[in-house]
């Protein structure tokens, strides 16, 4: 009997060895894998999130600059409307969540953002030389 | 059911061009046609016959998509590909253009005003639907850019007594906006339609909204205020829109565009196999869920895709169509017997 047993498990093991390399096969790549696609991911979001964080400081920095220049423009009164959308167009990026990227509303307020900018840009008659990658659809993945 | 829309006059609006879209101003008696042939053209009626009063050659330097006049009707609207809109001024019959609104980073396709005439909107192949607003010197300025929608934005429209804004877009939906607090918000998403959206059309109470699609269906939606009767949810204090009946089965190509006629009722619809359908709610159906019946089909109304459909805000039964062909054409529809 014993004989017999350890006869099928040989054979076992035999008939089995291709499953079961597939098996750690599969586990050992797994893991490299997303050791692999945490790292490339991390630099994706890094590039991305810089992409962003440079987009909207542009915004800000165009913002303050305009938003100074009219208050002390020789315009005997600069518009309020264009005073107004600057202001809004400053709250909106000092609102904007920069320390939580999985904010569900990101990409939704950037877009409002990016419509804002456009706004003020009619207001003052301007056109803006930032301009964002051609293929710059919210979602790259 | 043939005999029920009758052809009444086929003129070349824009020979060995497309003919885009029609408006009526608001009198009834002068129809602008705008073309391929980046030229706004006026028509109106002398004796039996329709002949071209002016051509507004000079404003634009592509294809000019869609035309709109002001509530007053002195003032003209054009949007084109080349990225602008021109506001034209009638002074007798005479147009001049006296602003040209920049800002759309390419293609504006559609343009509407706003029942009060002090507002404006366009929207564009770069996703976004503007709002202008007008003052008593004829300035425009910018009051939002609006970038709801995830794809080209193909219509706009305004309802007809709300400062309620509604847009089409290839995204497959419509949205709706209205002014918050300076600025503009979204405030209803329509989904339903399976392909590109591409025209919209309020009914004469705007209680109803009918789109039309690339998926050969028309929608019609229902607006539910908060606290209505038949207990549709909506959200806070805006109300909700929702789909009560799509007429499906009846056109074979992509339908261009959708008219409701404010007048009798009847929606005229223009479609991508050259035909012209026309549709009237039966009488005795349920308002919460109501049935249309096909009562005019006139196949071969174009010899090519039929771009738009727009009824005579006066004229009972007045329709104008024209298309991909360079022609427009006016039909009279009488309204079947029996229905």
């Amino acid at each position: 009997m014993a004989a017999a047993a350890s006869a099928s498990d040989m054979f076992d093991a035999i008939v089995m060895a291709e499953e079961r390399f597939h098996g750690e096969g599969y586990q050992e790549g797994y893991a490299e894998g997303s050791h692999v696609g945490v790292i490339e991911g991390s630099r994706y979001g890094a590039l991305h999130g810089a992409k962003i964080g440079s987009e909207i400081g542009y915004y800000l920095g165009f913002a303050l600059t305009w938003q100074r220049l009219l208050h002390r423009s020789a315009e005997e009164k600069p518009s309020k409307k264009k005073i107004k959308a600057l202001e809004s167009l400053i709250g909106m990026i000092q609102k904007y969540p920069f320390e939580d990227p999985i904010y569900d509303k990101l990409h939704e307020d950037l877009e409002k953002i990016r419509g804002k900018f456009k706004q003020v840009c009619s207001l003052l008659n301007i056109q803006s030389d930032f301009r964002i990658n051609p293929e710059r659809s919210a979602l790259t993945f | 059911m043939k005999d029920s829309l009758s052809l009444l006059a086929r003129i070349p609006a824009h020979p060995d061009s497309r003919c885009w879209f029609l408006a009526w101003d608001p009198s009834g008696t002068l129809l602008a046609s705008c073309g391929g042939d980046r030229s706004v053209r006026i028509w109106g009626k002398e004796g039996d016959s329709w002949v071209c009063k002016s051509v507004l050659g000079e404003g634009h330097q592509r294809t000019i998509r869609k035309v709109a006049w002001s509530p007053c009707g002195s003032y003209l609207a054009s949007a084109s590909f080349d990225a602008t809109t021109c506001i034209w001024k009638k002074s007798q019959d005479e147009f001049e253009c006296v602003t040209t609104l920049e800002g759309h980073e390419n293609e504006v396709k559609s343009v509407s005003w706003a029942p009060s005439g002090s507002l404006l909107a366009t929207g564009s192949r770069d996703k976004s639907v503007w709002v202008w607003e007008v003052d008593e010197e004829d300035e425009y300025e910018c009051v939002s850019v609006l970038n709801a929608h995830t794809q080209d934005v193909k219509h706009v429209v305004w309802h007809p007594n709300q400062e309620l804004l509604a847009s089409a877009s290839y995204d497959d939906t419509v949205k709706l906006y209205r002014e918050e607090e300076d600025d503009w918000v979204c405030c209803a998403t329509l989904e339903g339609h399976e392909s590109t959206v591409w025209s919209l059309a309020f009914d004469q109470s705007g209680e109803r909204l009918a789109s039309c699609s690339d998926d050969k269906t028309v929608r019609i939606w229902h607006q539910y205020k908060p606290g209505n009767e038949q207990g549709v949810v909506c959200s806070g204090a805006d109300p909700s829109w929702k789909c009560i009946c799509t007429l499906s089965g009846f056109h074979t190509r992509t339908i261009y565009d959708v008219a409701w006629c404010r007048l009798t009722g009847a929606l005229a619809t223009a479609c991508g196999d050259d035909a012209i359908r026309i549709f009237e709610e039966e009488p005795l159906s349920n308002p919460q869920q109501p049935t249309f019946a096909l009562t005019a089909h006139m196949p071969r109304a174009h010899s090519q895709d039929v771009n738009c459909v727009a009824w005579n805000p006066k004229e009972l039964g007045l329709l104008a169509s024209c298309s991909d062909d360079g022609e427009m054409a006016f039909w009279k529809y009488q309204r079947p017997e029996v229905c």
